[in-house]
């Protein structure tokens, strides 16, 4: 019989995961998207929609990556660029993720009826081709920014769903869910005490991952000519600079294609980083004992 | 006037103005009739022969003793003389021979005191007197040191039958003999008791002596009859608190249960505590207990001395039946199967898979409502649903242990929040208590509670560690009733050993009901009094674990009994009438 010893004094210290390189460069290449959106008025040196001077322009020091057809400024096109991809990434995500909640988690813990439904349904909205749905809805919408983003969310509600409702599952036949209940727990707290630390990872890098989707899907949407042919998104920059016959022949493309290009491919790779790095914090397993 | 052989009423003995000896003892005896006091050492067992007999009077002893309508309290030493040896004869404990002396001469002393008997008929009596008890009449010449206890104890045992009194009080007569000899002077006294019909009176620690000699039982502690009923009843299911521990301390073949002690300690007769005497060491005292004394009761065909009737009953279930459908197939995993516990009493539940077993578990623990029969716990149903605080307070009672550890323990918390919340879902425990009581729960289970280990995650510990968390868990909230699904089916040799001492003491402690489920025959066994063996939902078997892990009756039972894994061969599971079989135990 071991001799009782409380510690009382002691507080309880967390273990946390060292942040993994990949996490970090994730985290700071969506720390500059973020800094570059939130001042993008600063940091413009033109309106990005006014024609601020000739067409075609190379770089100068009043614009900064030269002009685009109509004599509007690329780098100010740039900067707000971020602005319109963060947009499409946060609301794709959160709609993604809460869609996946609403069809994916509570009918998989109330189960019956609600349950067989919402299995179907998921599994039919899997069928949809994604892309092509995405083309047909944005060339329906016509210009409707908003109305693309929102239907960017809910494709991307299916396959997230798929993958909590099965987490939900499993956790709900998981006998610490038993051992709870049979305590006294009731089915809010097992939700809040069990469930939601269980699909809280599941969430989180469910929403991370989804926002680089969005963004990747908004940008080729727009260069496919989806969408606000007015509005300023890495997408229709390439859309524009690549309907520029032979962009190629000139250097142009340097400071036209690939800036916007490396933004996309920017923006996509942060998310993806921060969510392959935030994995472990929420999977036990994982937490080294100090 | 009854006509009663031997009649005391209210003794109680007290030495010297503190000492508490004897609190109140009643009982008659008829002639004939055998009456066995058993107790433990110190209970007043010895104290109470004494007075039967006048050998302590007043002011020590209050109360009344009557032999034939006799008081003998405050009786003048001639009437006593005229009473002892003649109508009333005690063999005291131990040798009552003088050891300068012949045995013979010590025998014969009773019949020349008291009897005109000639030297030669004297002698010839003795003679006779040493045939009945078979001690080999040539003995009777040597001195008491040249006589074996055996010897020696039937040489008593015919001093004491000498004038062939109506009542005789034999004060511990099997003490120190080897088990052979204890039989065979068991044997003798059962076959004088036959032939000469005297009342019997045994004064024995010895409990399975006890029974064999006398029909009927009293069991004293701390000088208070606890206890009074059929000596084979009171022995086999005792009701009182105090003769159950009484009983499970004491090793016998009839039980394969592994031996447990008393909980707490012996008591002290300066300070009998107030109200119930064996209160501090009872599992299900309750405020009644210490504050008033009990009475006996008649409970269970027996009289017991408890405000309860003795042992509480924690679980009653009865008639369960559980159908699984699914599409048109339909499984009967439980058909009309009953179970009951008390406090402190286990029952293993035993069958190959698909037996019924799981289901029965989950159905007593509330996780699955039956489609028919009730669950009782203490008398009142199990609801049916979770809603409610009383569903809930229910619930806290009866707790589940699950076969892995690893599913039934968050990986997310650590061991403190796992351990604490049960405690958190109530209100039982102030929550500035509870660190300390997850710490003592854990230390009840023989794990440390150091401020690293309560911080750990389930994946920093041993399997045998994670399932006594999960015990530590179950118990905390301190319920009546435990049910074990297989705990220890993960678990290699030496942590199940560790996981069922550490269930065994917690019986102990708490009065904790136990229901073991399991396919091991060897480890069901050295855990439960009652073995219930199921096959396809169905009560096959049910009886003492000794009788179903030894002497099995159902084609199940006895396929479970032959693949109990064994070290060696074992010989066939009906050994020959009067084989000792060393399995048990």
């Amino acid at each position: 019989m071991s001799v009782i010893d409380v510690d009382t004094a002691a507080p309880p210290k967390r273990h946390r995961a060292r942040p993994s390189a990949l996490m970090l460069i994730g985290a700071v290449v969506l720390g500059l998207l973020v800094i570059v959106a939130v001042l993008a008025p600063v940091l413009a040196s033109n309106d990005p929609k006014a024609i601020s001077g000739p067409a075609l322009e190379q770089p100068s020091a009043r614009h900064w990556l030269g002009t685009d057809i109509p004599g509007r400024d690329i780098f100010s096109k740039l900067v707000y660029g971020a602005r319109a991809s963060l947009v499409v990434a946060l609301i794709g995500g959160s709609i993604a993720m809460t869609g996946a909640i609403v069809v994916g988690v509570a009918p998989a813990l109330l189960g019956g009826f609600a349950d067989s439904v919402s299995a179907r349904l998921v599994v039919f909205l899997l069928a949809l081709p994604g892309l092509p749905l995405l083309i047909l809805i944005g060339s329906l919408a016509g210009n409707n920014r908003l109305a693309l983003t929102l239907v960017i969310g809910f494709v991307g509600a299916a396959p997230n769903a798929r993958i909590l409702r099965s987490q939900t599952l499993s956790l709900r036949q998981r006998g610490f869910i038993t051992a709870a209940r049979g305590c006294g727990g009731g089915p809010l707290y097992v939700l809040r005490r069990h469930l939601v630390p269980g699909l809280g990872p599941l969430i989180v890098v469910g929403f991370v991952n989804w926002a680089g989707v969005a963004i990747g899907l908004e940008a080729g949407l727009a260069f496919l000519g989806l969408g606000d042919p007015t509005g300023v998104s890495w997408g229709l920059m390439l859309n524009r600079a690549l309907s520029q016959p032979g962009i190629y022949y000139s250097p142009m493309w340097t400071w036209w294609v690939l800036p916007a290009g490396l933004g996309i491919a920017l923006a996509v790779l942060g998310f993806t980083f921060v969510g392959v790095g935030l994995e472990p914090n929420f999977n036990p397993r994982w937490l080294r004992a100090s | 006037m009854s006509d009663a052989l031997l009649e005391v009423e209210d003794l109680r003995v007290r030495f010297g103005g503190e000492v508490d000896a004897v609190r109140s003892v009643s009982f008659s005896l008829d002639a004939g009739e055998s009456l066995a006091i058993v107790g433990e050492s110190g209970s007043g067992k010895s104290t109470l022969a004494l007075c039967l007999l006048g050998l302590i009077q007043p002011p020590e002893v209050s109360g009344s003793v009557r032999l034939n309508g006799q008081d003998l309290m405050g009786a003048s030493n001639a009437v006593l003389r005229s009473l002892r040896w003649s109508t009333a004869a005690i063999a005291l404990q131990g040798s009552p021979f003088n050891p300068v002396a012949t045995v013979g001469s010590q025998v014969a002393e009773p019949l020349r005191d008291r009897t005109s008997l000639s030297r030669s008929q004297a002698h010839q009596r003795v003679a006779e007197l040493a045939a009945e008890v078979a001690l080999d009449p040539h003995l009777l010449d040597r001195y008491p040191h040249q006589l074996s206890g055996g010897e020696r104890r039937r040489a008593a045992l015919a001093m004491t039958l000498a004038l062939d009194p109506q009542l005789v009080i034999l004060d511990e007569p099997t003490a120190g003999l080897d088990p052979a000899t204890r039989q065979d002077v068991v044997a003798a006294i059962q076959k004088l008791a036959a032939q000469r019909g005297f009342a019997l009176i045994v004064i024995s620690h010895d409990l399975p002596d006890a029974a064999r000699l006398a029909q009927r039982a009293i069991v004293l502690y701390a000088g208070e009859a606890m206890e009074d009923g059929d000596s084979q009843l009171v022995m086999t299911e005792p009701a009182h608190p105090y003769s159950w521990a009484l009983i499970n301390a004491f090793p016998v073949m009839s039980t394969t249960k592994d031996l447990r002690p008393i909980r707490g300690v012996a008591p002290d007769p300066r300070a009998v505590p107030p109200g119930c005497p064996f209160h501090p060491r009872c599992t299900q005292a309750e405020a009644q207990c210490w504050e008033t004394r009990p009475s006996m009761l008649a409970s269970r065909g027996r009289r017991v001395f408890c405000h309860f009737g003795g042992l509480k009953e924690l679980l009653s279930a009865s008639g369960l039946s559980k159908t699984f459908r699914s599409g048109s197939s339909e499984t009967r995993a439980l058909d009309d199967v009953s179970i009951s516990l008390r406090e402190g009493q286990s029952v293993g539940i035993i069958g190959p898979s698909g037996s019924g077993k799981s289901t029965l578990a989950r159905i007593l623990t509330g996780h699955l409502a039956p489609d028919s029969g009730r669950v009782l716990l203490g008398g009142t149903e199990l609801p049916a649903s979770w809603r409610g605080g009383a569903a809930k307070a229910m619930r806290r009672r009866i707790q589940l242990v699950m076969q892995d550890p690893a599913d039934a323990l968050s990986p997310r918390l650590t061991v403190e929040a796992l351990v604490r919340e049960p405690l958190d879902l109530g209100d039982e425990i102030a929550p500035a208590d509870r660190k300390r009581a997850v710490a003592e729960m854990l230390a009840a289970v023989g794990l440390p509670s150091s401020g690293s280990f309560l911080e750990a995650h389930t994946h920093e510990l041993s399997g045998g560690q994670l399932q006594r968390v999960a015990l530590a868990r179950a118990l905390v909230l301190r319920p009546k009733l435990l049910v074990a699904d297989e705990p220890t089916a993960m678990l290699d040799a030496s942590e199940q050993a560790r996981l069922l001492v550490v269930l065994r003491e917690r019986q102990v402690e708490m009065g904790l009901g136990l229901i073991l489920v399991s396919h091991d025959m060897a480890v069901v066994r050295k855990m439960v009094d009652r073995i219930v063996v199921l096959d396809n939902g169905r009560v096959v078997e049910e009886g003492p674990s000794e009788q179903v892990s030894v002497v099995p009756t159902s084609a199940t039972a006895a396929r479970l009994v032959a693949s109990a894994p064994a070290f060696m061969p074992r010989r066939a599971p009906s050994p020959p009438p009067g084989d000792v079989d060393e399995r048990s135990r």
